[in-house]
């Protein structure tokens, strides 16, 4: 088994019918294996911009990258392995709070920068804007009180001014 | 059918059904596309992928909603494997009715996501000129593949002002990577080093037209040229340079060379693994490298010294005029000593063979006819003893490997060039999966030959149960109508040969003959096809032929 690790691309894609569809398609079928994948609109009207990140290995990576190259929904792919880019997701964690653990599950949200979205009888919704691994962090720290549901928008990744 | 009018299409291959009743009805007003009946769409498909091999044009075919559409998908996954260019035109139910599984709703653009180039579901009529137009284009240009166009009733019968697009700009659609000069610089230095160089032209070639610069470049640096199985045609296998077809059942000689080359040089092809065997053992002295306008297969199966990105039709002409002219005197001495060594063998037997049979197809058709075939030992043998000379004479489903696909294939080749000699070559397990298609060859008095040869298997299948199995023949022997009877059903024109004196004078019958011809060849039933390099192996391991006449190792390269 080769080496694999977590690779960030954007694609620029034309947004038509059956786009997602095969895009996803393409990454079933090659067998590349999806860790995140965000899609939006983006400055074009007509266009969207996919941020994917996909765990492989540099062989498979540079496969994905041509193969997405490659499709004709494609406008442009951008593999931003070794430059400069942010990166952020965004996550909801529910966690259970009764009152005497409020205070507690604030404090950690204060110093994560977290904000709480919603508050409730019995549980407290965090918010967190971050990377991977400081929302995988943050998850850790909640955990002992009891974690209801998370969602997360999986990561969106820009390269840096040029 | 103002959009196929427009593309130049004279001909489409269809099956009517409820929701293309509009187009249908269309039809009748179009006198100068000439539409063929078919018996069931999976042979629409292949047809329209036959007339693309043998033209080089966009083949067309139609067919209505659900299963119609789902009939397609054997058809279009075969055209995508090896690169035919083909727009499929699919109905689709109402566009108010999608997705609420109406009668005949099939959700078939995501059904051939995988299997198409591209595919549209097109809601809307103001976006079907575009639609239409593109698909065309993206079939026909860079690296060629098949387009499906979904269309819902109501968008056939609905009416736009739209005009058709006169040029198709898509942003990121690049046809061919950019070509690059540095690299065809350094590859003509790579051959000046070379002391055994060899060529592996593919399918690529035939495509782009380039057989004329491959010759060329072949002659003026004195260079073989092995082919893969869809490359055949690509340079004349009369051609002194030629060296056949290599593979799991190619030539010895293209094995041996490709195993003792120092430099290897892919054009137009995607290093199959049937072609390379065990990758690890592929061209184990050789740089290779690679010219294609797909930078998608650099890389993707071998690892390669230097890639040349472009359409050949810039890379194989640049790259003839870089290279310095030589000669390769001591390692042509070395091939020329394998072809001696280990030909193909023709058994001079009593009994009436395959090989007996598919050698003479090509003698007496002067290597000049359209060749179809199925797939199985029949193709090996044909593609091993048949000497194409030209691109577009070779039809045969090399990646999908579709069993079927010869005689339809064959028809819409028949339909495409009226005054050439078509024969497809068929066992009679594949021959009976589309069969039905007889009717519609008599129908249209179609000049088509099929050179059925029956040896009462799976012939393949039982030769891996042979070799690989022990023996262990599992559900392959396979039973047949009495063909004569058959052809006599659908009135086809029927000949029946079993012994070698009676060979030449069956043929020579059969292409007498006019309209479609079936002519039955009852052959050895456990004839095997060498060499053979077992699946998984390095090439290295390639079995030869046990029948060769000298006693050399049947196993194994000799040290």
């Amino acid at each position: 088994m080769r080496h694999t690790q977590e690779h960030t691309v954007t694609a620029l894609v034309h947004n038509e019918h059956g786009t997602l569809n095969r895009m996803i398609s393409l990454f079933r079928r090659r067998g590349f294996s999806l860790s995140s994948l965000a899609v939006g609109d983006c400055e074009e009207p007509g266009l969207s911009r996919m941020s994917i990140v996909v765990n492989a290995d540099d062989n498979m990576l540079r496969q994905c990258v041509m193969q997405l190259e490659k499709a004709v929904d494609v406008v442009s792919v951008e593999s931003l392995d070794g430059k400069e880019y942010v990166h952020r997701e965004l996550a909801f964690i529910q966690v259970e709070a009764p009152p005497e653990k409020r205070s507690e599950i604030i404090d950690i949200s204060r110093v994560l920068n977290c904000e709480i979205v919603h508050l409730g009888l019995k549980t407290m919704t965090v918010q967190v804007v971050a990377n991977a691994r400081k929302i995988q962090g943050l998850i850790r720290l909640l955990e002992p009180y009891g974690i209801k549901k998370i969602v997360r928008s999986g990561t969106v990744a820009m390269s840096a001014e040029e | 059918m103002e959009a196929l009018a427009l593309h130049g299409v004279d001909i489409i291959f269809g099956y009517p059904g409820g929701v293309v009743l509009p187009l249908y009805d269309e039809m009748t007003r179009w006198p100068a596309i000439q539409h063929v009946l078919v018996r069931h769409e999976q042979c629409a498909a292949h047809m329209a992928d036959g007339y693309a091999r043998s033209t080089g044009k966009v083949g067309v075919c139609l067919a209505t909603s659900g299963p119609g559409a789902t009939n397609l998908v054997t058809g279009i996954a075969t055209a995508i494997m090896d690169s035919i260019p083909m727009v499929a035109i699919t109905g689709q139910v109402n566009s108010w009715a999608v997705g609420t599984d109406a009668f005949q709703e099939t959700d078939i653009q995501g059904i051939t996501i995988p299997i198409t180039k591209h595919n549209y579901l097109v809601m809307d009529v103001d976006d079907l000129p575009h639609a239409l137009v593109e698909a065309f284009h993206l079939a026909n240009t860079g690296r060629k593949g098949p387009v499906l166009v979904d269309i819902p009733k109501d968008v056939f019968t609905a009416m736009s002002s739209v005009p058709f697009p006169t040029e198709i700009v898509r942003r990121g659609y690049r046809a061919a990577a950019a070509t690059n000069d540095t690299a065809i610089e350094t590859a003509a230095k790579l051959v000046a080093e070379a002391k055994k160089p060899v060529i592996i032209a593919g399918a690529g070639v035939v495509w782009s037209e380039t057989h004329q610069a491959l010759a060329d470049l072949a002659a003026k640096a004195d260079l073989p040229i092995i082919n893969s199985l869809l490359g055949l045609g690509s340079i004349d296998r009369q051609n002194e340079r030629s060296l056949g077809m290599m593979g799991m059942h190619g030539e010895a000689v293209g094995t041996l060379a490709v195993q003792e080359a120092d430099l290897l040089i892919g054009i137009g092809i995607r290093f199959d693994d049937r072609l390379t065997g065990k990758v690890a053992g592929f061209a184990p002295n050789a740089k290779i490298i690679h010219f294609d306008l797909d930078p998608s297969e650099f890389a993707k199966v071998v690892e390669t010294t230097l890639c040349v990105p472009g359409d050949l039709s810039e890379t194989l002409p640049a790259f003839t005029a870089a290279v310095a002219p030589k000669v390769n005197d001591e390692w042509w001495a070395k091939l020329r000593g394998w072809q001696e060594e280990f030909p193909l063998v023709i058994p001079d037997s009593a009994g009436l063979m395959a090989r007996h049979v598919l050698q003479l197809l090509d003698r007496t058709t002067n290597s000049d006819a359209i060749i179809s075939t199925d797939v199985g030992q029949h193709q090996m043998w044909t593609a091993q003893l048949y000497r194409f000379k030209r691109p577009f004479q070779w039809l045969s489903s090399g990646g999908l490997g579709t069993m079927g696909f010869g005689f339809p294939a064959a028809m819409g080749a028949a339909f495409a060039n009226p005054k050439q000699e078509v024969w497809a070559v068929v066992g009679d397990g594949g021959f009976q999966m589309t069969l039905q298609e007889l009717q519609t060859a008599v129908e249209h008095k179609l000049n088509v030959k099929i050179c059925l040869v029956n040896n009462g298997y799976l012939g393949m299948v039982r030769q891996w149960q042979e070799l690989f199995f022990e023996n262990r023949y599992s559900h392959v022997a396979m039973g047949s109508p009495d063909y004569g009877k058959l052809a006599e059903a659908y009135g086809v024109t029927f000949f029946r040969c079993s012994t070698r004196e009676d060979l030449e004078s069956t043929f020579q019958q059969a292409r007498a003959a006019d309209g479609p011809v079936l002519v039955e060849f009852l052959v050895e039933m456990e004839e095997n096809v060498f060499p053979m390099v077992p699946a998984g192996k390095a090439n290295d391991q390639v079995q030869m032929d046990p029948g060769l006449p000298n006693d050399k190792a049947p196993m194994g390269i000799p040290a």
